[in-house]
């Protein structure tokens, strides 16, 4: 076990429709959103370039999709856990998050289901998180279809 | 011209925008660009360079010992998907994969935005795996306007395999390619 | 800003304190990640270097018994990680908690001998060492000292591939002077 990495598993068994997932809150530096680039080796100029996104009508820098992604997919697994796996994840922007902003994520279980389609029986919860701001504007709705594991011995 | 499919090489920023009209466009709907075969595996050290960056903990992409007994291997974190077939913007010798379908769908405004995904996953992307993505125009809308300006929505849908072909996940992209509004433009 | 943000934590101290330190030496230190062909292919696009020993695989086994990294890119497999399950900041490069007067630092040079190649798969770690501290000197850029550092870097069986000697200079900045 490596110190400060999360063990802690959610079982399908245990989870009731209705289930609020914790908050997460993330301060957003200019330096975090240069880490877009590094990181995923997209270099489009608005999560760079101070001029290109101003000419574009946004104030400044701002993160892009894959850190959109990744937040959403944190808040998702952090609370179903390390062995559980996202099936779908819709999501859509509506508001940009600028260095300096605060990325606030919430969510909620709506649906807890089987599917039997792919030729297996899969345990999944559907959850509808978002990302807003830190003026409670909503940047980024999103529904995560999540596949749990079942609690042993179920 | 605005209706050819070899695209503008990509710039510094990626950021080279094919122009032309809406009926270009319509025209490109339903093309598909070449399969794009990645340069690089999935690769550990940028899994965790991502997930320092968005902060997550998950032993699936820290715990080697973890992922192997869960995944058969540590796995990468969806939201990278993207960046499993990103090219280097050089490479010597073999001419650079043809660039995204965002930028060389022809239209007349200067800029674009991502504005929505729908991904959809079928197994765990394991260090190690080699991605291919196909990506087709799906959709242009008729210019809208909204509170960025005007402009037209399209969409892209791409699906990325292993090299046997085994799809790993599907990718709808929706952007906005617009005219910055009076509000913003500076 | 603060220099957390920067995530230089720069340590302040008088002069004396440094001169004292020198000879000291750092607690091996690991990388984080893997020699891998990903950064190394990232790399030379941004360098334009078109070496095969960086993209031809084929070429490179038979050079050099697989890809190589190019020998730029030593520190940065030895470049402390922004963030870990646990927290807690990295800690700042050993050249940056040397205590001295100045609030900040530039890189002056670096003289780097390589004895192995760094192949794709190596898993590299360092020991650094404070070789010297100058007197105070007067540049361009403001007041301050020349910290020289070497490091010595191995691979995961012991070899040292590649001694670094790094002189940067801490200084007390000054306002910027006028846009030209």
């Amino acid at each position: 076990m490596i110190p400060g990495v999360d063990y802690s598993q959610r079982y399908w068994d245990d989870v009731v429709e209705g289930d609020e997932l914790p908050e997460v809150r993330d301060e957003i530096t200019y330096r975090r959103v240069i880490m877009n680039p590094a990181t995923t080796w997209d270099y489009f100029p608005g999560h760079h370039d101070p001029e290109y996104a101003r000419s574009q009508g946004q104030p400044t820098i701002y993160i892009n999709t894959m850190h959109f992604l990744g937040f959403i997919d944190r808040l998702a697994t952090d609370w179903g856990g390390p062995a559980s796996f996202i099936a779908r994840r819709k999501m859509s922007m509506r508001n940009s998050i600028y260095a300096g902003d605060t990325m606030v994520g919430r969510g909620r279980v709506t649906r807890k289901y089987t599917d039997e389609s792919a030729g297996e029986t899969r345990h999944l919860v559907e959850l509808d998180l978002s990302v807003e701001n830190q003026h409670g504007e909503v940047c980024a709705p999103a529904v995560v279809h999540l596949r749990l594991p079942r609690r042993p011995g179920a | 011209m605005s209706s050819s499919l070899t695209a503008a090489p990509p710039g510094p920023g990626g950021t080279e925008l094919v122009t032309g009209t809406y009926e270009d466009a319509l025209a490109m709907v339903g093309t598909t660009r070449e399969v794009t075969f990645s340069s690089h595996r999935v690769t550990w050290a940028l899994i965790k360079y991502f997930c320092a960056m968005v902060r997550d903990a998950n032993a699936s992409y820290w715990d080697e010992e973890f992922a192997r007994a869960q995944w058969g291997g540590v796995v990468s974190p969806p939201a990278l998907l993207l960046t499993w077939v990103m090219a280097p913007e050089w490479s010597p010798g073999d001419p650079l994969p043809a660039p995204m379908l965002l930028g060389r769908v022809p239209l007349p405004d200067p800029t674009v935005i991502s504005v929505g995904t729908d991904m959809e996953f079928f197994r765990p992307i394991r260090v190690g795996d080699r991605l291919n993505a196909e990506e087709t125009l799906r959709e242009v809308t008729p210019r809208k306007t909204t509170r960025l300006g005007s402009g037209h929505f399209l969409s892209t849908e791409s699906v990325y395999r292993l090299g046997d072909g085994t799809p790993v996940a599907r990718y709808v992209h929706e952007l906005f390619r617009f005219t910055p509004g009076e509000a913003g433009a500076r | 800003m603060t220099a957390t943000d920067t995530g230089y934590d720069i340590a302040f101290g008088p002069v004396e304190e440094a001169v004292a330190m020198v000879g000291a030496t750092t607690p091996v230190r690991f990388g984080t990640i893997d020699v891998n062909e990903a950064m190394i292919r990232h790399f030379a696009a941004m360098t334009r270097d078109a070496n095969a020993s960086y993209w031809d695989d084929e070429f490179a086994d038979h050079q050099w018994g697989g890809l190589v990294s190019p020998p730029a890119m030593l520190m940065i497999w030895l470049m402390p990680i922004e963030w870990q399950p646990g927290g807690g900041t990295p800690l700042p490069l050993f050249m940056a908690r040397i205590p001295l007067p100045g609030d900040t630092f530039v890189n002056a040079s670096t003289d780097t001998e390589f004895f192995a190649p760094i192949r794709v798969g190596d898993h590299l770690n360092v020991v650094e060492e404070l070789v010297s501290v100058s007197d105070e000197k007067r540049t361009a850029l403001g007041v301050g000292h020349f910290v020289t550092t070497r490091g010595t870097y191995r691979r995961q069986d012991g070899t040292v591939v590649a001694v670094n000697t790094n002189v940067l200079f801490r200084f007390t900045s000054e306002p910027a002077g006028e846009a030209r």
